[in-house]
């Protein structure tokens, strides 16, 4: 689907104006509170200041990990970083729950009945014993059928590994290179989980998880929280730093791997990348960057296919060429991704759009990549039930070519 | 009490044989222990971590119909024994049907807390007078780790589908029972069989009993083969004189020496493996203490049987504590993704025997049977269909069990790491995949197009629970 048609205020752009996060890591002295307060104070002093009252609306992402606040888990947090009687609305869809709240944030300004919409995300993930910690991580696949044959996401990213591997001929190895430039990456930003460096030994040596999967594959458990400011055309003028939502897509499918005609694409990424695209109007070649869902490294090479950043089996090839490193020509997770930065479940989507917003905005610091124009953010929820992609561009962006190929890559 | 058979002309016409892949030889114990307290036993079978009587009743179950031509849904009675039900109190016999596809209306019967029990399902079968009936006895004993009882433990299991006129006939029965206290007893509340160990009265308790029944036989029985409750490999022995035969004619059909006390299934067991073997007249007796007996005189033409093939693996004295359970604490306290029982229960046909949902739109299938149709969407009533037992796995990952929910905490402990693969089920030139455990198997020697079959096992168990459903094991070619 795309929402760029209709008239009237669906017709104007929406920007996000602002945008920050808590760093991602293991705190045991946040609550879910404080790690939102310090993302919403990060977010608005991005923007130069936001005055509570101009706030029209609230979506926050959360999975709940852990129990806590399962309930009216949105107002918890908006109104404790003073966002008083501003409506808020949780939104819960796995690890693409706030960059589903992004989207909800759009389509409440595409609407006309709002012109500043917080979005964000939180989660706490590392207050709990290892045991009781797994009870959660397995609870956005199917409970009643995958969970009961003994998988959690680390099982199931392996079964669609193993399918990947196999079918296309491709070395393990091309995971190890995701996991290595991802780590590279993290390592220069200061708020990601894991900031350390590895290389493809270290990776491929790891302690298997899940067989293909090494713990170097899998991402890490992180408590965390992120939140962007989004805005009409009309309101974002009174801001410094802008930089235009052009696309938007969104797609679900069936929770469950074994439910689905691919193990080795997520189609709902697929639909939601050729929306987006089709919405601002762009292709994969037009992009400069993108920020996509690594929960495990197998799911970056999926991405890159149903992105169409490569052909179907080449995504092993393009990830050991270097051409997704930070220095590449389509550099991917310049943030470390979810697996150096750190998944916060309900906060990851929320923080990729941090991450374009910084590299839009030239704010990334040492991973600052030379004058991008657009960049892509891709979230997936749990193995594929549910996956948003969104499209950002500078607001003095480059206009594409007419001749240029926007046609997504099959 | 004896007597002639009433029901004149009900017989065996279909056996199954179920003992679990895990062998611990006695030398393994012998070293663990520095002695070995089970005479006669040289090997015994172990069960599988997600096993138990239940489990392996519905295996030795569907082998012995998979033997017959009578189909489980015409079943009008099933009865089970064993001394190691899953739950001190509840009947197992209404799950065990489902795992089968045993009709609601068929006469259940259980029997427990003797190893009499399984040749005591046999007569109670007979003594409905509901055919065909399906006699269960199945058993993993279990003792404290270096007592005799606890040496001689194994498992096993053996099912019989009985009808009137049934190859091999039940021609006479009959029982006898003693007080003798003490031979074998469990306590309440306790796991463990134990006993005195006064060798002279455990040895007349179980001549007197198993001679008194024999005796009881109308006529002179004159078995060619003894299927003789055996707890350990010495005991059945001290019977042969009063049965008159010679020790070949138990030892050639004894399950102890090779797969240790089966209990409740002993007797059952060497029954099935005599009408293996084709004699024609077989003198069964189940013996439990208390102390009673049962004789069963068989004779005429061999049933057909069917016999558990998987290769067997010999374990190590550790891994035998680990699969059974020994060294293993209980699982963590719970959390997120609770799968109610109340829900768990709905899906059980789906579970237990595969029943999938074919579209009446475009004749896809879709598993479980539920919601809109996998392929064209449409949601309207599914055609619940069985899928064949038979798939070919599309893809495996093996899981650690750090890698698994906590809910397999304890299995994993006790299994250690195990094969979570997508498996397709074709019926009728459809597909359709369900995810599921590979057992009974080193978990990286699964791998995509390989052929499994669907067997019931444990899930995990929760507020007490047990859920069971299907995980499958590979087939040879």
């Amino acid at each position: 689907m795309s929402l760029s048609t209709g008239g009237g205020d669906t017709a104007s752009d929406v920007y996000l104006v602002g945008a920050g996060q808590s760093p991602y890591g293991a705190f045991p002295d946040e609550s879910y509170r404080s790690l939102f307060r310090t993302a919403y104070e990060s977010a608005e002093q991005s923007a130069g200041g936001v005055d509570p009252g101009d706030v029209d609306e609230a979506f926050v992402g959360t999975l709940g990990v852990g129990g806590r606040q399962l309930g009216l888990a949105g107002p918890a947090v908006t109104e404790h970083v003073g966002l008083h009687g501003v409506p808020c609305t949780r939104v819960e869809n796995a690890c693409a729950a706030s960059g589903y709240a992004l989207r909800q944030a759009v389509m409440a300004v595409k609407s006309g009945m709002a012109d500043l919409v917080l979005a964000g995300g939180v989660e706490v993930m590392t207050d709990m014993s290892t045991e009781a910690t797994k009870y959660w991580l397995g609870v956005s696949g199917e409970t009643e059928w995958e969970r009961m044959a003994g998988t959690t996401f680390s099982g199931v990213y392996a079964q669609m590994a193993d399918s990947y591997l196999r079918e296309h001929d491709v070395s393990r190895e091309a995971l190890s290179h995701v996991a290595v430039k991802n780590h590279a990456n993290g390592a220069k930003n200061p708020d990601a989980h894991l900031r350390f460096t590895c290389t493809v030994e270290d990776a491929e040596s790891g302690p298997v998880v899940a067989d293909p999967l090494t713990l170097y594959h899998c991402c890490p458990t992180s408590d965390g929280a992120a939140a962007v400011f989004v805005a009409s055309e009309a309101v974002a003028q009174s801001f410094d730093e802008k930089v235009k939502i052009s696309g938007v897509g969104a797609a679900s499918d069936r929770v469950g791997l074994f439910q689905r005609d691919s193990y080795t694409s997520v189609p709902a990424s697929k639909q939601a990348g050729e929306a987006a695209y089709e919405m601002a109007g762009i292709g994969p070649a037009n992009l400069d960057f993108a920020e996509v869902h690594d929960c495990f490294a197998i799911a970056e090479l999926l991405a890159y296919e149903d992105l169409g950043f490569c052909e179907r089996g080449e995504a092993g090839a393009l990830a050991t060429s270097g051409a997704t490193a930070i220095d590449g020509e389509m550099p991917v997770n310049t943030s470390g991704g979810l697996k150096s930065k750190g998944h916060p479940i309900g906060a990851t989507g929320a923080g990729q759009a941090v991450e374009a917003f910084k590299q839009l905005t030239g704010k990334a610091g040492a991973r600052q990549l030379d004058d991008p124009q657009r960049g892509l953010t891709h979230n997936v929820g749990g193995s594929g039930g549910a996956a948003v992609v969104h499209v950002f561009e500078r607001e003095d962006a480059d206009p594409v070519a007419d001749d240029e190929n926007t046609e997504v890559v099959r | 009490m004896s007597g002639e058979s009433q029901s004149v002309g009900v017989g065996i016409v279909g056996a199954g044989i179920y003992l679990p892949r895990y062998r611990i030889d006695a030398d393994e114990i012998r070293e663990a222990w520095g002695r070995f307290r089970a005479s006669g036993v040289r090997s015994k079978a172990v069960a599988a971590a997600d096993e138990d009587s239940l489990t392996m009743a519905a295996d030795a179950a569907t082998r012995a119909l998979n033997a017959t031509e009578v189909e489980a849904r015409e079943i009008r009675c099933l009865a089970f024994g064993t001394t190691t039900p899953p739950l001190a109190e509840e009947d197992p016999t209404p799950r065990l049907g489902e795992f089968l596809g045993v009709p609601a209306d068929a006469t259940r019967r259980f029997l427990t807390g003797s190893t009499r029990a399984g040749t005591q399902a046999l007569l109670t079968a007979v003594g409905t007078g509901a055919l065909p009936a399906l006699v269960v006895a199945a058993d993993c004993p279990r003792g404290e780790p270096d007592s005799p009882e606890g040496h001689a433990a194994g498992a096993g299991a053996a099912a019989f589908v009985l009808t009137e006129g049934g190859a091999t006939r039940l021609a006479e029965h009959a029982e006898y029972a003693v007080d003798y206290p003490g031979t074998r007893f469990r306590e309440v509340g306790s796991d463990r069989v134990e006993g005195l160990g006064v060798s002279a009265y455990d040895r007349q308790a179980f001549v007197e009993c198993v001679g008194g029944a024999v005796g009881e036989l109308g006529e002179d029985a004159d078995p060619d083969t003894v299927a003789l409750h055996a707890p350990d490999g010495k005991l059945p022995y001290r019977a042969t004189k009063v049965l008159g035969v010679d020790t070949d004619a138990i030892a050639s059909v004894t399950p102890v020496h090779e797969f240790g006390d089966l209990g409740a299934a002993s007797p059952l067991v060497a029954l099935a493996t005599a009408l293996e073997t084709g004699h024609e007249r077989i003198l069964t007796v189940g013996y439990g203490s208390g102390s009673g007996a049962d004789a069963l005189l068989f004779d005429g033409d061999s049933a057909a049987v069917e016999r558990s093939e998987a290769e067997s693996e010999q374990v190590t004295y550790a891994e035998y504590l680990r699969l059974r359970g020994e060294l293993t604490g209980d699982p963590p306290a719970g959390g997120g993704a609770a799968v109610s029982v109340p829900s768990w229960r709905r899906t059980r046909e789906a579970r237990y025997r595969l029943v999938a949902g074919q579209c009446p739109e475009c004749d896809a299938l879709t598993y479980p049977p539920e919601g809109a149709c996998r392929a064209c969407h449409t949601l309207g009533e599914f055609e619940r269909v069985a899928l064949p037992r038979r798939g070919e796995v599309e893809t495996v990952t093996t899981t650690s069990p750090g890698g698994a929910p906590p809910e397999f905490a304890q299995f994993g402990a006790q299994g250690g790491d195990f094969a979570v693969a997508i498996v397709a089920f074709e019926r009728d030139g459809q597909r359709v995949s369900m995810p599921v455990q590979v057992v009974d198997t080193a978990p990286e020697a699964v791998a995509a197009g390989d052929t499994v079959e669907a067997t019931i096992r444990r899930i995990y168990t929760q507020e007490g629970v047990t859920r069971y459903g299907t995980k499958v094991r590979l087939v040879g070619e």
